[in-house]
């Protein structure tokens, strides 16, 4: 049992593809290696599909040049003991529960009733998740939830009631587009499009575990609308550029700690130090600037200037208070 | 470049270059100087091959810089699982795969000369016995196949749990997968689900998403085993510091696995194991590591295990500091200020933050945390996101509250004080 195996590779799941058809052609060949293969794989895997003295002799040629599978059956789908160990570990995440009804688990534990879990949760611990995640065994929030994924999947306009996060009481109706979760929050938040008159007023988003009240208005919303305009919309207009220095192993735990971000560096090479823009989204700047203070002296900040001046305010105020403490 | 090959044998050389390409964001050819230069071109093409869209590339005075710059937030599907979907195989292991199945898939049972027999009548392909005993045995422990002993002879057949009759009778899953398929751990098995399933995420984002850890998720189930079996592991762990020391890169390792620790804001996982040569306990990080093996059974695992419990309620991350026991170090308390009329979300911060440590009022706008913590350092790094607002520290180590004050008189430095050298 392993998940470094062929069996689950694409090169199985494309051949598994083409033999779901009796008869194929090299056109659909091509066409199927390009939309489901590496960017490569058209130089490689179609010589091994079409019959040609080399190839795996899963297809024979037909008078008409076609191409014949030498299997009786469409493939057959089957799960893996891995697999099914992966889907058992997940009963037991709370998450689970917003997707699947009491009856629906109870069926699917049954089920694999004689498979062990591939882990079990106290093998892990979380070392630094925010004590205030959602409540995944909230009915209320159960039900918010599944409302707000009817409508992020069929593009419905939903009217929403919630607090924000400065304690206003908002409402509104809304297109919701994604779906977000933070493991850091252990929160699902809903990215979205307010509502006016039926036009997008702005942009948004919403705590599934702020939302009070949510009712689906029967309307969908049929402006197409693009993910893409929604983050740009909500991008800084220009980078945060960060000086890493080598001290105190800095530059492999600044990378690997801002690894999600989509970033453009550049390395000094004398002095090994790196320069580090950084794209993020314009909301989330406070958690950029206090996450980057915590790496003390080890990175500065370059730019933008509004985003120097609060660690500037910030730094100043505290060597302030340590001055009246020393 | 004759001889590529899209697909591979061996992961953990492409984990490192993944690794290297990923974190670093900014290597050239002779970065790479411990790998041959065709082993390099190689990897970069699988890489790009499989990443495609996300790999970036910058002209450097020193050659091409390669990196991947991902948004992991606003991605549907972890590119990264493409490694695991790269395995190298035999001719015969794909014919095998498609025929046996197909074989079987009428729900009878059959011996193994049976199926020979089949392959050689029906579908006109000669195997030798002994190769079809290796892939049945093969599938039987991957649980596509059962094998079951009638009189002498052991008949096979298909398991009859396929994908689509779990979507079909569990109403939910596929969303279930969509979820699921993106987040730790092991989202990679979910998405081989969801990908012979045809099924594309398209509801979820995972924010502060650190997508390099699935190729750690290799090591993992050998971990658990160990973990489950109480046994213990050993394992290699490199590291880049040290090689660029001089030293020696690689170190064995054995220990007792007790837990896997996961950080969702460093990006860092690591095992939690007791070292019985120091008698301690100490965390590694999995990135680190390679080739883990399960070991001789641990006899008084369960001991250690209770003594493990006690001790990681005081690492306020992962580090078991240098203390032998609790309490020689005393607790640090860290003041801060809060005007409690107009920042109450600071409080909110503080409580959800706090971890291991407790929080009380001490003052008007004032309040003392309370840390009993192995190591400050750790504390201290995550303090600092409060800077502006630390009114006093006591207790812990006299080197690390001196590093702070020398950390904030530098910083102030930096950025300028009341003049800011930078900013022109």
């Amino acid at each position: 049992m392993n998940i470094f195996s062929e069996i689950y590779g694409t090169y199985f799941r494309i051949a598994a593809r083409l033999l779901e058809n009796e008869v194929t052609d090299e056109k659909t060949v091509s066409e199927t290696v390009r939309r489901e293969g590496f960017r490569d794989s058209v130089l490689f895997l179609p010589r091994k599909l079409i019959p040609n003295g080399e190839d795996w002799g899963l297809f024979s040629r037909t008078p008409d040049g076609d191409l014949k599978r030498i299997t009786k059956n469409a493939p057959v789908k089957t799960l893996t003991k891995l697999q099914k160990m992966w889907l058992k570990s997940k009963l037991s995440d709370p998450r689970i529960r917003l997707f699947m009804d009491d009856e629906t688990l109870s069926a699917l534990e049954k089920r694999l009733a004689d498979t062990p879990p591939l882990y079990r949760r106290e093998q892990f611990r979380i070392t630094d998740r925010f004590t205030d995640s959602d409540d995944f065994f909230n009915e209320q929030y159960i039900k918010n939830f599944r409302t707000a994924l009817e409508a992020v999947k069929h593009r419905k306009i939903v009217y929403i009631e919630f607090v924000s996060g400065h304690g206003n009481r908002v409402n509104g109706k809304f297109v919701l587009l994604k779906m977000e979760y933070s493991p850091k929050n252990g929160k699902f938040r809903a990215y979205c499009y307010l509502l006016r008159n039926d036009r997008v007023k702005s942009s948004g988003i919403i705590n599934i575990g702020r939302i009070t009240n949510i009712a689906d208005t029967g309307r969908i919303f049929r402006t197409p609308v693009s993910i893409d305009d929604y983050f740009s919309s909500r991008k800084c207009s220009s980078p945060a550029v960060i000086r890493v220095t080598t001290a105190r192993n800095g530059v492999e735990r600044f990378m690997l700690e801002f690894a999600s971000y989509e970033k453009h560096t550049v390395r000094d090479l004398e002095t090994g130090e790196y320069t580090v823009e950084l794209w993020y989204d314009r909301q989330d700047e406070t958690e950029l600037l206090i996450r980057l203070l915590s790496f003390g002296p080890v990175i500065e900040i370059l730019a933008p200037q509004h985003l120097r001046r609060q660690a500037k305010q910030r730094i100043k105020r505290q060597a302030e208070l340590l001055q009246q403490l020393r | 470049m004759a001889g590529f090959s899209e697909l591979i044998k061996n992961f953990d050389k492409t984990r490192d270059y993944v690794r290297d390409f990923f974190i670093y964001g900014c290597k050239v050819r002779s970065d790479f100087d411990r790998k041959s230069i065709r082993t390099y071109g190689d990897e970069k093409r699988r890489v790009e091959s499989w990443i495609g869209d996300y790999m970036r590339y910058d002209d450097s005075v020193r050659g091409r810089s390669v990196s991947i710059s991902v948004d992991s937030g606003h991605i549907p599907e972890n590119p990264l699982y493409n490694a695991y979907y790269s395995k190298s195989f035999t001719d015969n292991d794909i014919r095998l795969h498609f025929l046996i199945t197909d074989i079987l898939q009428d729900g009878k049972s059959r011996t193994l000369k049976e199926i020979v027999d089949v392959l050689n009548t029906d579908y006109g392909m000669l195997f030798d016995e002994q190769t079809v005993r290796n892939k049945l045995r093969e599938y039987v422990d991957e649980g596509i196949i059962i094998s079951e002993k009638q009189g002498k002879a052991l008949y096979y057949s298909l398991t009859s749990d396929n994908a689509d009759s779990f979507l079909q009778d569990f109403k939910g899953l596929d969303d279930a997968l969509k979820f699921f398929s993106e987040t730790q751990q092991f989202g990679i098995v979910g998405n081989s689900i969801s990908k012979i399933l045809g099924l594309k995420n398209d509801l979820f984002f995972i924010k502060h998403n650190y997508i390099i850890h699935t190729l750690e998720d290799i090591l993992l189930p050998e971990i658990l085993a160990a973990m489950d079996e109480e046994r213990y592991v050993s394992f290699r762990t490199f590291s880049e510091k040290r090689r660029k020391k001089g030293s020696v890169p690689e170190t064995e390792n054995q220990v007792i696995p007790m837990q896997l620790l996961v950080s969702v804001q460093t990006g860092r996982r690591y095992l939690a194991a007791y070292i019985p040569t120091l008698k301690r306990f100490s965390a590694f990080r999995l990135d680190y590591m390679k080739t883990v093996k399960k070991g001789k059974i641990c006899e008084n695992y369960d001991a250690l295990k209770a003594k493990f419990d006690r001790n990681i309620s005081h690492c306020f991350g992962v580090s078991f500091g240098m203390r032998r026991e609790i309490g020689t170090v005393t607790p640090m308390k860290i003041t801060f200020f809060v005007d409690e009329e107009k920042e109450q979300y600071i409080l909110d911060r503080l409580e959800r933050e706090k971890r291991c440590c407790t929080l009380e009022k001490s003052d008007e706008n004032l309040y003392t945390l309370t840390a009993d913590v192995f190591d400050p350092n750790e504390l201290m790094h995550w303090a600092k996101t409060f800077i502006g607002r630390i009114v006093r520290i006591e207790g812990g180590a006299d080197s690390v509250r001196e590093r702070f004050y020398s950390d904030i008189a530098r910083m102030n430095r930096m950025y300028g004080g009341d003049e800011d050298e930078h900013i022109q």
